[in-house]
């Protein structure tokens, strides 16, 4: 039998951490924050900036920073000035400066110790590495809310004044902000919201024609020639026009349905493999999204799907899923964490959206808190976080 | 101190071998990855520092050590190093 031909040409244009060449309908952003950073390029020690990124889900505010980050290095270093973009999920610290700003010392100092520090003395410590290699940064803080959160308007406070700690010094280190919207900077304390100076670039969502281009775009680059026609790239746009005009969902919805494509053997992506990509998308938690949690939540997570998949009931209770947690930390060769953990994890996942948590007094004595899944089908959240923790496994 | 005095030590050449390989390191890590105690670790370093082949870079509490490298000295062993580990 003949080899199979993949609709894929490369699919790894479609990966969620891909930053493609250009932007398409970013232009305009991209242009603004060219300007407000180019004294980088001119008169880099003069003046450091701060500049607010903020738009919805899928809106491009990653791409955007990451894209102008790679270029405004680029033009640096072709002027001989010594710079570093240096882009940090501040989810994926959970909010902590401390390993934020270690992150970015560590562009430098690889071995900088990453414990017993606190943020101050890192910050300092970057300050003090800048100036040794007399080098410029702009730090990019992504989900920045959720350092808002965690660590309140101190954190903002020390990153922002920085420089007037070090009058008559250069200043080398710049930032962007990136939010999805700016209700977290309202709960900061007035001299840490006047500190942002509130350069702010909004990004509006993607119109249907803007994502059929962004799409367009990918197919070209992930494609085989001919493989996704223009009708199934017309439907994808409308599906994630429909979800909030989030171009990130469209791109996944692609991938899906090519590998649906692929695994029909059909030679190009039909409307049908469209359709079947949508309806095994977990409602209320994507692919991306699913990545980005640590292994210990997805365990536990894991154990959730699977009490849901196998009991008719609408809860349950933080002591039966810490039960199931155990099973599958056995499963997986992993050593299970304490109760006190496992209820960070339950607070966390309800945070997301994923989980919804109460607590309910007991009829006999104390209180217990008990869990639901409200939007997402266990089975499927089940075959994910398996295939997840798999692959996770497998690059160990 | 003479030479065969710094280079008779096996913990001071492997502390060598190590920063030269990882560039920049502080005394704990070093006495972590080479399996030896901080008091020893640290002696060791400060050797090295006073002959010229390491220099001490302390920011805030944190002291870390690398190739001197404006020294004749630091050249020579890491020349040294490079040849023998090739």
């Amino acid at each position: 039998m003949a080899p199979h031909q993949s609709v894929f040409k490369d699919e790894s244009k479609l990966d969620i951490n891909y930053i493609p060449q250009k932007l398409p309908h970013r232009e305009t952003q991209h242009r603004l924050l060219m300007e407000f950073f180019n004294f980088i390029l001119r008169c880099p020690e003069k003046m450091a900036q701060r500049v607010i990124l903020t738009g919805d889900v899928g809106t491009g505010k990653t791409a955007l920073a990451q894209h102008f980050g790679s270029n405004i290095t680029s033009e640096a270093n072709k002027r001989g000035i010594k710079f570093r973009y240096v882009h940090v999920n501040c989810r994926e610290y959970r909010g902590s400066l401390s390993p934020i700003l270690h992150r970015a010392v560590t562009f430098f100092r690889p071995n900088y110790p990453a414990r017993g520090y606190g943020a101050e003395e890192i910050l300092t410590t970057l300050m003090q590495v800048l100036d040794e290699e007399n080098a410029h940064m702009i730090l990019t803080l992504d989900e920045f809310d959720s350092l808002i959160e965690k660590e309140g308007s101190d954190a903002v406070y020390k990153l922002t004044r920085l420089q007037e700690m070090r009058q008559g010094k250069p200043q080398r280190l710049s930032f962007i902000f990136i939010m999805r919207d700016l209700k977290a900077v309202e709960q900061l304390d007035e001299s840490a919201k006047s500190t942002l100076q509130r350069t702010i670039i909004r990004l509006d969502r993607y119109d249907k024609e803007q994502l059929v281009d962004i799409l367009n775009d990918r197919v070209a680059m992930a494609f085989e020639l001919g493989a996704v026609p223009e009708d199934v790239v017309d439907l994808i746009a409308e599906l994630a026009f429909t979800e909030t005009g989030n171009a990130r969902f469209g791109i996944e919805l692609l991938w899906r349905a090519g590998k649906y494509a692929d695994a029909q053997e059909a030679g190009c992506v039909e409307p049908e493999c469209v359709r079947m990509a949508v309806s095994s998308i977990i409602p209320g938690l994507r692919r991306s999204e699913l990545s980005e949690l640590g292994l210990h939540e997805k365990l536990f997570l894991l154990a959730v799907a699977r009490y849901f998949k196998e009991n008719e009931q609408a809860y349950v209770s933080l002591s039966e899923v810490e039960k199931a947690y155990a099973v599958a930390c056995e499963e997986f060769g992993e050593t299970p964490n304490g109760h006190t953990q496992i209820w960070n994890y339950a607070q966390y996942l309800s945070k997301l959206g994923v989980l919804k948590t109460e607590v309910t007094t007991a009829q006999t004595r104390g209180r217990t808190t008990r869990l639901s899944l409200p939007t997402i089908p266990a089975g499927e959240l089940e075959k994910e976080l398996t295939a997840s923790l798999q692959a996770e496994k497998g690059r160990a | 101190m003479e030479l065969e005095a710094v280079f008779s030590s096996k913990s001071r050449m492997k502390i060598l071998k190590l920063i030269y390989k990882l560039g920049q390191l502080n005394v704990s890590d070093v006495a972590r990855r080479l399996k030896m105690n901080y008091a020893s670790t640290s002696e060791h370093l400060k050797v090295l520092e006073s002959e010229g082949i390491l220099q001490e870079r302390t920011y805030g509490r944190v002291r870390m050590y690398r190739f001197n490298e404006g020294s004749v000295k630091a050249k020579a062993v890491a020349a040294l190093i490079e040849a023998w580990e090739k």
